[in-house]
């Protein structure tokens, strides 16, 4: 399809992830001197933790997985449900919201003197396994629906039609169209919420309810910077890259391509429902809508009660502006990345060479199992002593964080680009087009699926705050990183006002990147 | 011309070395990052130090004192500080295990007794004592002693001592108080904890949204409710047993190049002026006996400490924490 220098872009970008990352294990094994402590692999300790960890993630995979099933269908079902748009959107919003805002959310309304508590019962406690599920569902669940609702849109008018014409029964448009449409993506989404909610901390121990509820995080957490034992560290990471990787081998298979007739964007004949039915799904929706904007709405009296004053406002705006910037860099930078690097990969899907696909999409996809911590102070460890950290280090912020996105990137506009391939590879081979011709072309075709990939890593990559702490500069101050140190000073409800403006900023790029994708 | 010319590259130069002997010295200090906030003691010490001093005041923040001490131990001899601030005396020995710290030279005998402080390279600048925070409006007869709390059904929250000073603190506290009764102890406490968290701004926010009836922190937090806030129903429970206070220290590095500014910093830190701004930026007690304070902290319980040395602690640690995750999970 293209050219050789396609496939050494893309080739090059993957040597250089995969090389970052070697160094940052490299940098903790060089300073400690010592490989992995393997003893601690027998220590019941371990164990109880790696069991917890997998229960609570796959439990909470299986839960937003599940539940999100439902709501993609009502909307997919009812296209002119009020406020659709904003659901969409607001539903990536709950993907990145800040664990301040999470968690003041919960407690407000379910903790103990919580808004909703009375309604429960005597026996109700946030706290637990119920409130980790709890959070991870509101955190992953919007997401699943939206990919859900994706991959619904993408099944063929001439599939409904044909159902039609063949009077397929309910149950039958059911399994022989809907699910087949659904499967392949469901499973990489199940397995995309566990390897996140595996490797969650903040939440899990603050709605855990004790030590019986620590993760694999939190013993990385405690032996990399409260004890500093890098080989305990390291034996952690090497597990943590194991599990969430197997977990990863295991649903990330090559997707196939659905049968039936070929893909088109525009939406035109879905099945007719019946109003019982709509009112079924109407109710599923607006509860699903209820439930994700309750813990946003229990911001409002933190920010109502804000000490406001012009630095207040002045330092937030600047925090803001810089997490802007960073944001749009990382993000421009990982789509282009995620671009180049899709190039081999649908060379070798071309060619049919399915393993190669595979093991460089693995390759490609790997940061998101690469424990972030450990990434970036294996990089501080090995280049502090090199360079000067204090002034340089907002690159490393940048870099990390492009890296850290990449797999979305990847993982959003594969299916796309790979469809493309597989609809108009022979047909623009044949017309022998130039490189410019062939760009428009594609770019037509991919552009609302790049501007949606685009609004989702800008969100995330100006979410990032571990990285930060650690390579930031403190005079270069991002929102996230404003909120945390309001909150670690007292300042709760400054925090929440600077959550409500990240928001609120969220909320703004979504809908506008989301209309430029529908003027497409 | 070329007389002109090299004439008035010599006059840039001369001019240049004029100016760069007119440079002021840099003190680098590595600090933590609630320290250098607009909020925080930062701007206010280096605005005052820097008047003196003809130099000037360079923060470098890390996030927190570990991170401070994470940082040393990576460097090395070629550490940037000449001064490290924010460690508190749970980690004064690690730190001398890296052999940067010098000894400071200054006077401490106006610090408060209560500290008796006789350590020789490390200086304390501000210290506070953990206490459990509650609402007075919502709790008329608050616990009294730590017995009695652990016994009650009081809705507790604290941090996780794996992951957090205050938490490690309760930790020290709870040992300091049981001895070995401490694991029955710790079960007591799991039945009525309400959760851990990871470090201390979770427990306090969730504490604030009425999530607890009580929640771990220091006995100076009301005093930030009623100095900045004007609310006064947030109180310290005073506890009989004695609490366990968290001292936080400053030192000067033996690799620094600026020896002597680092040592008038010290002695900046221990001084009436620095001593008046700490309390209400830092929200700890000052260490300088008869410093003035604003009239709320008067408010402020005034605990004694508890029996426990700093070096015990420190050795049990890891011991410590074994048991209480073994114990306090439910």
């Amino acid at each position: 399809m293209f050219t050789k220098s396609s496939n050494i872009a893309g080739l090059l970008f993957i040597l250089i992830i995969s090389s970052v990352t070697v160094l940052a294990f490299q940098g903790l094994i060089g300073f400690s001197q010592r490989g992995a402590d393997l003893a601690l692999l027998e220590d019941s300790y371990f164990h109880s933790i790696l069991l917890f960890s997998i229960k609570q993630a796959l439990l909470s995979a299986l839960l937003s997985t599940l539940l999100a099933w439902p709501i993609a269908r009502a909307i997919y079902y009812y296209p002119n449900i009020f406020f659709k748009q904003t659901f969409l959107s607001l539903s990536l919003l709950c993907f990145v919201l800040p664990t301040l805002v999470l968690i003041t959310g919960f407690v407000s309304l379910l903790g103990l003197s919580g808004f909703i508590t009375p309604f429960l019962g005597e026996d109700w406690s946030l706290y637990g396994l119920q409130g980790i599920l709890l959070a991870h569902v509101y955190m992953n669940l919007p997401f699943a629906v939206r990919a859900m609702h994706l991959q619904l849109q993408s099944i063929p008018d001439s599939s409904w039609i044909l159902a039609r014409q063949l009077k397929f029964s309910r149950w039958q448009r059911f399994r022989l169209i809907e699910i087949p449409s659904l499967s392949a993506n469901a499973s990489l989404i199940f397995g995309f919420i566990c390897i996140l909610c595996f490797n969650s901390f903040a939440v899990v121990l603050a709605l855990g309810g004790g030590p019986q509820s620590t993760t694999l995080e939190v013993a990385i957490y405690q032996a990399l910077k409260y004890d500093f034992n890098i080989p305990e560290a390291l034996t952690l990471a090497w597990s943590q890259f194991a599990i969430a990787g197997v977990f990863f081998l295991l649903l990330y298979r090559s997707n196939s391509v659905p049968w039936l007739s070929k893909d088109s964007t525009e939406k035109r004949w879905i099945p007719c429902i019946s109003t019982a039915t709509k009112g079924i799904y109407l109710l599923i929706y607006t509860g699903t809508f209820v439930f994700m904007l309750m813990p946003l709405l229990a911001l409002l009296p933190g920010v109502l009660a804000a000490n406001y004053s012009i630095d207040l406002i002045t330092d937030v705006l600047q925090a803001l502006s810089l997490t802007l910037i960073l944001g749009v860099l990382s993000a421009v930078s990982a789509m282009l990345i995620a671009y180049c690097i899709m190039l081999p990969i649908r060379n070798a899907a071309q060619r049919g060479q399915l393993r190669l696909q595979n093991t460089l999409q693995w390759l490609a996809n790997h940061t998101l199992i690469a424990p972030a911590m450990v990434l970036s102070v294996g990089l501080y460890i090995l280049f502090l002593p090199l360079i000067d950290l204090d002034q340089l280090g907002i690159i490393f912020v940048l870099i990390l964080n492009t890296l850290l996105i990449l797999p979305f990137a990847i993982q959003q506009i594969r299916a796309r680009v790979l469809q493309y391939d597989n609809d108009y590879a022979l047909l623009y081979q044949s017309l022998k087009l130039n490189f410019q011709q062939r760009i428009s072309i594609e770019w037509g075709y991919i552009k609302p699926i790049m501007l949606s990939t685009f609004a989702l890593v800008l969100l995330i990559s100006m979410g990032d705050v571990a990285i930060f702490s650690i390579f930031g500069n403190d005079n270069l101050q991002t929102l996230p990183w404003l909120i945390y140190q309001y909150a670690g000073s007292y300042r709760i409800h400054e925090a929440s006002f600077a959550s409500a403006i990240l928001l609120l900023v969220y909320f703004i790029i979504l809908l506008k990147i989301e209309r430029a994708k529908y003027h497409a | 011309m070329n007389k002109l010319i090299t004439l008035c590259l010599a006059t840039l130069i001369s001019s240049q070395a004029v100016i760069a002997s007119a440079a002021t010295d840099t003190l680098t200090v590595y600090t933590y990052d609630s320290f250098v906030s607009k909020y925080g003691p930062g701007p206010k010490i280096k605005a005052a130090f820097e008047k003196d001093c003809n130099c000037e005041l360079n923060f470098i923040a890390a996030e927190d004192g570990v991170s401070i001490l994470n940082r040393l131990k990576i460097e090395g001899t070629k550490a940037k500080a000449d001064v490290i601030l924010g460690l508190d005396n749970a980690l004064m020995r690690d730190a001398k295990e890296t052999g940067l710290i010098a000894d400071h030279q200054q006077d401490v005998s106006a610090l408060s007794p209560t500290l008796s402080w006789s350590d020789k390279q490390f200086v304390p600048y501000d210290y506070g004592y953990f206490a459990f925070i509650y609402d007075s409006t919502k709790i008329s007869e608050p616990a009294t002693s730590l017995r009695q709390l652990v016994d009650s059904d009081a809705k507790i929250i604290y941090q996780d001592p794996r992951t957090s000073t205050p938490g490690q603190g309760f930790m020290f506290w709870m040992n300091a108080v049981y001895g070995d009764q401490t694991n029955t102890a710790w079960k007591q406490l799991a039945s009525h904890t309400v959760t851990v968290s990871k470090g201390w701004w979770e427990a306090y926010s969730m504490f604030l949204e009425g999530g607890a009836d009580y929640v771990l922190s220091y006995t100076t937090s009301p005093a930030y409710h009623m100095i900045v806030e004007s609310e006064s129903k947030y109180k310290a429970a005073q506890f009989s047993e004695g609490h366990i206070a968290q001292i936080e220290v400053a030192a000067a590095l033996n690799t620094s190049s600026q020896p002597e500014l680092a040592q008038s910093f010290l002695k900046f830190l221990i001084s009436a002026e620095a001593q008046a701004i700490l309390p209400v930026t830092n929200w700890m007690l000052p260490v300088l006996e008869n410093t003035e304070l604003p009239e709320q902290f008067s408010e402020l319980v005034t605990p004694k400490l508890v029996d426990l040395s700093i070096e015990t602690a420190v050795t049990e640690r890891k011991n410590w924490i074994k048991d209480w995750r073994s114990n306090a999970a439910k």
